[in-house]
């Protein structure tokens, strides 16, 4: 029993220790529309809080110069995860295909990871046309989770929702992964992000909240230095 | 006659935070400025704020009201009257969120000032997504309406009345679609129209709702006559 104590003090004080730090992270955005891209780190368009010693809160908006207008609030923790919600709207009358990306770098690095992540999103007529349509770009994922740059799970394929009554709301459930037992990921060296990629209809707008998790997974070596940690404080006491 | 008001004035009172924007005028469907005011038990916020006029009868509204451990935050919330259509609207998306370690409660109104003839027909939706960011479970809860669309202060449509929704951690719940068309608002409107949004929410919990209210107006039974009766007039006259 006391040797369990020692293991989850251990491993406390090695989660602890890695996960310590005072800088915001260079949390990032990037919003291709048709192909236009633009972005940058999100402190730059809004502003940055921290709201617990590993935790922050990034707001801002960023008005594309191709007529779309984006904001978001997303509270992210290098250690990590990303949970918030962004809103973007097409000011064009016409349709736009967007690929909006939100990367936060970690730390420490994952040498394994459990993995979890959902999507909800709101469709709205905004300009009062009478009608709305959202739909993934090609058949794919509207929503992808993503380590280092590459998807590791996607949700809402074929995704296609729409409104037919003028100023309506559409809300949508896009499902999740991981949840609520976190599945097997990969090893995550730099970076964790969100991609959304779809096709808004003009003078509409759409909002996502979303929530992607990456927990360490306790390696051998770990183990091995916490129970070697357990062990010490165990003969001390002696 | 227009008028133009460029100014833009920031109060801040107790716990209560407004925006006050005066806008262009015209006759008849006549908008009288606009204000987004938040209030919390989370403390006083800063407010921020951007108006952009995007059409002759149309503005946008980014902003947000933040403390050290709350947020409320609004983006391309449009709005606008339209003497010519003798119509008005305002949609937009806000998002509330709740870091401190305790329940929070929100109010949230945007009022645009401004008079309109009556009786008008009403039309509006609301949807929304739930995002418990905390380790313990999250809950979204109202007293009552959590939004309404209000024509002066009388209620046109109040939607999720006492609202009661629950997340697991890190879960994100989608709140639904909420949607009328068939409000009939019977009076004019002298003072403003209003989306008002009231909740609680749980510590590190998100929300965010996208909802708009649009309204036109209806001619009464005796205009809608003398319409008609003009129309068989000039139907007489171009018959002779």
């Amino acid at each position: 029993m006391r040797f369990f104590i020692c293991l989850g003090v251990g491993i406390t004080l090695v989660t602890s220790q890695a996960s310590a730090g005072v800088e915001a992270p260079r949390f990032s955005f990037n919003m291709a529309a048709d192909g236009v891209a633009g972005g940058g780190a999100a402190a730059d368009f809004g502003s940055v809080q921290q709201v617990s010693q590993t935790e922050w809160l990034f707001s801002g908006s960023y008005g594309s110069t191709s007529g779309s207008m984006l904001s978001w609030t997303y509270l992210v923790d290098p250690d990590p995860f990303v949970t918030g919600t962004f809103t973007v709207t097409n000011e064009t009358s016409v349709s736009r295909e967007y690929v909006i990306d939100f990367v936060l770098p970690i730390e420490p690095a994952l040498t394994a990871s459990l993995i979890s992540g959902q999507v909800a999103g709101t469709l709205t007529d905004a300009n009062g046309s009478g009608s709305a349509l959202l739909t993934s770009m090609g058949g794919g994922f509207a929503f992808s989770a993503l380590a280092d740059g590459s998807v590791v799970q996607g949700l809402m394929a074929n995704a296609s929702h729409q409104i037919s009554v003028a100023n309506g709301t559409s809300s949508f459930t896009g499902g999740s992964f991981g949840f609520p037992t976190p599945i097997a990921g990969p090893a995550i060296n730099m970076t964790i992000g969100i991609r959304f990629a779809f096709s808004l209809s003009a003078g509409d707008s759409v909002s996502f909240s979303s929530v992607f998790v990456a927990n360490p997974v306790p390696g051998p070596t770990s183990l091995l230095v916490a129970a070697i940690f357990g062990g010490m404080r165990q003969r001390r006491r002696y | 006659m227009r008028s133009v008001i460029p100014n833009q004035y920031t109060l801040a009172c107790g716990s209560t935070a407004a925006i006050l924007l005066a806008m262009p005028c015209s006759a008849a469907f006549v908008i009288g400025g606009t204000s987004i005011g938040v209030s919390s038990s989370a403390g006083t916020g800063t407010v921020s704020n951007t108006l952009a006029q995007v059409s002759t009868t149309s503005w946008a509204a980014t902003g947000s009201w933040s403390t050290p451990s709350a947020s409320v935050s609004w983006t391309n919330n449009t709005f606008g009257w339209n003497n010519s259509t003798q119509s008005g609207f305002a949609n937009g998306n806000i998002v509330v969120r709740n870091n401190t370690s305790a329940a929070q409660d929100f109010s949230v109104v945007i009022n645009m000032g401004g008079t309109a003839g009556g009786p008008l027909s009403v039309s509006g939706s609301l949807g929304g997504q739930f995002v418990n960011g905390s380790t313990l479970l999250g809950s979204l809860t109202s007293n009552g309406p959590l939004w309404e669309a209000r024509a002066d202060n009388g209620v046109v449509r109040s939607e999720l009345n006492n609202a009661l929704f629950f997340a697991q951690p890190f879960q994100v719940i989608s709140i639904g679609n909420f949607g009328f068309s068939n409000p009939l608002y019977g009076g004019s409107v002298t003072n403003s129209m209003s989306l008002r949004f009231s909740m609680r929410l749980s510590a590190g919990a998100e929300a965010s709702f996208t909802s708009t209210v649009a309204f036109q107006a209806v001619p009464t039974p005796g205009a809608a006559a003398l319409v008609c009766l003009a129309g068989v007039f000039g139907q007489r006259r171009r018959r002779r």
